[in-house]
């Protein structure tokens, strides 16, 4: 199943338009990875404030559920960039050269439409919740405490967004691939072999033991 | 056409496109959004300029899903749960417990194998991955394995196998994803995890002192070290079992009340664990890799999870798990062999998908088919075909499927356990370690004998909650 | 014409009506007209309202506690202490709300026309340890308690602490509430009963609105027989759901008997400091905010009030 994968870099157009989206979608992954890390403190306030204090955190779910979408979504772009969405890859992996460019350039415009739908159904969905003429903007709440929920609503269409335009800078790099007939295209993930990828894998972990 | 054949072919559509390689996520979201519509148009009577309305209503559909799947309170265990595995990296959690192990264990015939099954035992207490626990026990114990006179395969073997053990021993992911697609209580799950996942692990540890007793190239026992040396071994690893304590006693307190919900429990795990790896030396660049790499696998569950819930959606509108149910109720066959094929199913499916990919794109319709056969999801342990109540029966069955998850890491053309420890080591080709880890389906296939036949070893804890 | 219907959880004494309502309409227009009734197939339970805006599915029930800004109107029937005593007070209320041009208007904003309630009983507090049965003795109590009733708790010092209906259950069971406010078939089918040691006879702080609504376009897109058929039917599935509820509620003492469940009435003394510590404030809050945003909160009220005095007086 494929994991993280290689992706080349030169001084093309295209491959510069990849590196300016990498620091964005980076980013966003971190405050995914940040978010997590505050539902341990939240959790660790949240049991110490009841066990000790008899003062339990007022809206503990609701702060968790406003938390989720910023872990589930944020990172998206960033994975497809580096192809970790898994996939079944024993008969893609066997093809090479132009077929192999052209089952990755349909699957990824299959999916960029997919995505733009989903932007249009996400950004629908957020823009049932947001009212400018109520209080806070805000025509949906959360149960317990009433928090708004647009902004959580708004931050699909927005990772979607960057998803969207990572999409469109693949399906040129293996339209490219596939018009020139290239061997080692820029700015999309390269099948690695199971074992170079869990060759990589394994290094991830190097400098922690 | 009716909905059950338009089901059909959404489902078979979207085996196609998984089989050429598109990613499992939007490939489920594909057939789910594709489905929405076609029924939807369908229902308009091929009105062309009914179509847009179609299209229109099914993309909202298909938009809320994300959204409104994924902000559940229940899910928030999976990435806490990724978290604490990699913090305890950092902690240095696994080098302390393989050392405690061998100190205290390797004196029994085959003595450092059985080690390093217990040590990835212990660590799977506080890794909710697999693949994790085998790259890291590849690079500890084989060497030490190897420099006693381990045969190489064998010792690849048993790091691959005992990798395994961290999907079943809980904190466990792929534990919490399944409760949260069957709807059932996710603590109860998580404490059905423990004994079974004990058991693996003796019943690996007893095949390899066998093997031991019979074949002398495993290795010689280790002996020799004194009290005091097994004693100071343990601290180290201490972190560990308060991880343990803590996740078990946020979910069933055997002396009173428990001390909160599973949520909770995960996250308080995940402080214990960040404390330690602050104190054995993490640091802020340290922490923001292992939470980018936390975020990455998050993401990437999270996307199949909200990609198959779009399909599973479509499928609500469809009705086929229902028609599925039906068909598999109105067999002839005993309802023990239909399970049984289904088992071996999964064993198939395993050899070519990722676990995780595998239990989200066939429970939908699995589950509610395995919940009949038992006589529906309220029925009692009386009137039941299993012997066991509907809850009950779904954690038992979570409890088979997670343990097929877990076989399919080892078994070839795609155990990716097997070629993580052959990344990891130059001196191993994957072949080596699928030759390595054979007898451990041996072990592996007679630990699921023993659940299917003996449900009480899954059930007897998550009873007492 | 076929109808798609989201609920959610199991089939249970609350959706009694809905399956009433589907048999009566097949009954009466010979098949012609048929409902599809998902239990949360097809959507959460938090949006159902969403679906019908879309118009995913043609009817849905959902609970306007669960997202207070998407249905500002009816929330005036879950404010504390309004009084109600019975079922059949609730639905008079409830009618009169939902037949307000305020209400009618904001739920055509989603595209939904509110067709009936699902009325439920007041929700008293089951509980562990000594009967909380003074308000000294609510002082930082935890309580399971969602909307306008964790509100009213709040005022008189206890902690309302969010937690599922779903995992209620463990939540007493864990400690972290004390106590759990539902309606009786809620207790029963969340299992709070079980862990229960008292229960409060008379508290009924108040309750949650349930309603139940069409798609605006598919109601008017029913022939006229099928429309007929619908709304004359509403009457007859509520005094169905009445009726079932009713059994439900007459087994009720049977089964506080059987756990050992303890049966607490409350003085009348501290129902009334209760109200008028959490009530009033809770009601005069709520209308100022109503007012402010342009609805008609006092009149809103002043609805109930009238309404409910005619209920209990016929
Ligand atoms: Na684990
Ligand atoms: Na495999």
């Amino acid at each position: 199943m494929a994991g993280s994968a290689a992706v080349l870099e030169d001084s093309s157009l295209l491959s510069r338009l990849d590196r300016t989206l990498i620091p964005l979608e980076r980013l966003f992954a971190l405050v995914s990875g940040l978010a997590v890390f505050s539902l341990m403190f939240l959790a660790a306030y949240s049991v110490s404030g009841r066990k000790f204090f008899n003062a339990p955190l007022s809206g503990y779910v609701d702060y968790i559920e406003a938390a989720m979408p910023l872990i589930a979504f944020m990172g998206v772009s960033y994975v497809q960039r580096e192809g970790g969405h898994i996939r079944m890859d024993i008969l893609i992996a066997s093809l090479k050269g132009r077929a192999l460019w052209l089952f990755e350039l349909i699957s990824v415009l299959l999916i960029l439409v997919l995505i733009l739908a989903l932007i249009w159904g996400s950004w629908a969905h957020f823009d049932r919740s947001f009212d400018m003429s109520k209080p806070l903007w805000s025509r949906d709440s959360s149960i317990d405490i009433g928090l708004p929920i647009w902004p959580s609503k708004l931050l699909v269409p927005v990772a979607f967004s960057v998803l969207a335009l990572r999409l469109m800078l693949q399906a040129w790099g293996y339209g490219r691939a596939f018009l020139k007939g290239l061997e080692n295209p820029v700015a999309v993930p390269l099948i690695l072999s199971v074992a170079e990828q869990a060759r990589i894998e394994a290094e991830q972990l190097e400098g922690s033991e | 056409m009716d909905e059950i054949t338009i089901g059909l072919w959404v489902t078979g559509g979207m085996l196609a496109m998984v089989v050429l390689g598109m990613r499992v996520a939007f490939a489920a979201a594909m057939a789910g959004f594709v489905g929405l519509v076609w029924l939807r148009w369908n229902g308009f009577d091929y009105a062309p300029d009914r179509f847009y309305k179609a299209l229109e209503i099914s993309v909202k559909v298909a938009g809320q899903v994300p959204h409104s799947k994924v902000s559940a309170q229940a899910l928030s265990l999976i990435p806490t749960f990724i978290l604490i595995g990699y913090l305890a990296y950092y902690a240095k959690l696994t080098s302390a417990l393989f050392e405690a192990a061998k100190r205290w264990i390797a004196w029994v015939p085959g003595g450092l194998a059985v080690s390093t099954v217990f040590a990835t035992a212990g660590f799977a207490a506080v890794s909710g991955a697999s693949v994790a626990t085998a790259a890291v026990f590849a690079r500890i114990a084989i060497p030490e394995m190897l420099k006693i006179g381990y045969n190489k395969q064998f010792a690849a073997g048993v790091v691959a196998a005992g990798g395994t053990l961290a999907s079943l021993i809980p904190p466990s992911a792929i534990l919490v994803i399944y409760a949260i697609i069957v709807e059932q209580d996710v603590g109860k799950l998580l404490l059905a995890g423990f004994i079974p996942g004990a058991f693996s692990a003796l019943i690996y540890a007893g095949l390899i002192i066998s093997i031991a007793l019979i074949f002398k190239n495993v290795g010689p026992p280790v002996s020799g070290f004194t009290w005091r040396e097994r004693f100071a071994a343990l601290p180290p690893a201490l972190p560990i079992v308060a991880v343990v304590v803590i996740i078990i006693f946020f979910v069933y307190n055997p002396f009173g009340d428990a001390w909160g919900t599973p949520t909770e429990g995960g996250a308080v795990g995940a402080f214990i664990v960040f404390l330690m790896a602050l104190y054995r030396g993490m640091r802020w660049k340290q922490l923001k890799e292992a939470l980018i790499e936390t975020a990455k696998l998050t993401v990437m569950i999270f996307t199949i999870i909200w990609g198959v819930l779009i399909y599973v959606r479509f499928l609500g509108f469809a009705d086929l798990p229902g028609a599925f149910s039906d068909w598999i109720t109105s067999l002839t066959v005993s309802p023990m062999l239909i399970l049984v094929c289904i088992l071996l199913a999964y064993a198939v499916l395993g050899m070519f998908m990722d676990a995780i990919g595998m239990l989200l794109l066939t429970l939908p319709v699995v589950y509610p088919a395995v919940m009949a056969l038992n006589g529906g999801e309220a029925v009692s342990a009386a009137d039941s075909t299993f012997g066991m109540s509907g809850p009950m029966c779904a954690i038992w069955f979570g409890i088979l499927v997670v343990k097929m998850a877990e076989f399919c890491l080892i078994t070839p053309p795609i155990g990716l356990n097997c070629f993580v420890v052959a990344g990891v080591r130059d001196d191993l080709s994957v072949q080596d370690v699928f030759k390595g880890v054979t007898p451990f389906f041996i072990a592996d296939g007679l630990t699921i004998a023993l659940l299917v036949a003996f449900p009480a070893i899954v059930l007897w804890l998550p009873s007492l909650a | 014409t076929e109808w798609n219907v989201s609920v959610w959880g199991k089939r249970r004494a609350f959706t009694e009506h809905i399956e009433k309502l589907a048999e009566l309409v097949s009954e009466k227009t010979g098949g012609e007209f048929t409902m599809n009734i998902s239990y949360g197939g097809l959507s959460n339970n938090r949006e159902n309202l969403d679906g019908i805006s879309i118009g995913a599915f043609e009817m849905a029930q959902f609970c306007a506690g669960y997202h207070r800004d998407k249905n500002r109107v009816v929330t005036v029937l879950e404010l504390p202490f309004l009084g109600v005593e019975n079922l059949e007070q609730e639905v008079a209320v409830s009618t009169a709300v939902y037949n307000h041009p305020a209400a009618t208007e904001e739920m055509a904003q989603w595209n939904a026309k509110l067709l009936m309630t699902s009325p439920m009983p007041q929700y008293n507090l089951v509980g562990t340890g000594d009967p909380r049965d003074t308000l000294a003795k609510m002082e930082g109590m935890r309580v399971r308690a969602t909307g306008g009733l964790g509100k009213a708790f709040e005022a008189v010092g206890a902690v309302p602490t969010s937690v599922t209906a779903t995992e209620a259950y463990q939540a007493m069971e864990s400690g972290v509430v004390d106590t759990v406010a539902f309606a009786q078939h809620a207790h029963l089918s969340f299992g709070t009963i079980n862990q229960a040691d008292w229960w409060t006879a008379n508290l009924n702080p108040g309750t949650v609105n349930c309603p139940v609504v069409v798609n605006i376009d598919a109601y008017e897109s029913l022939s006229d027989a099928e429309r007929e058929a619908l709304d004359s039917s509403i009457p007859e599935a509520l005094d169905h759901y009445l009726a079932n509820y009713g059994e439900l509620l007459k087994k009720w003492d049977s089964v506080l008997e059987e756990k050992g469940v303890q049966k607490v009435e409350i003085d009348p003394a501290v129902i009334d400091e209760f109200r008028a510590k959490a009530a009033d404030p809770a009601r005069e809050a709520w209308i100022a905010d109503m007012e402010a945003q342009g609805l008609p909160g006092q009149e809103l009220y002043d609805l109930v009030v009238k309404t409910l005095a005619e209920a209990k007086g016929s």
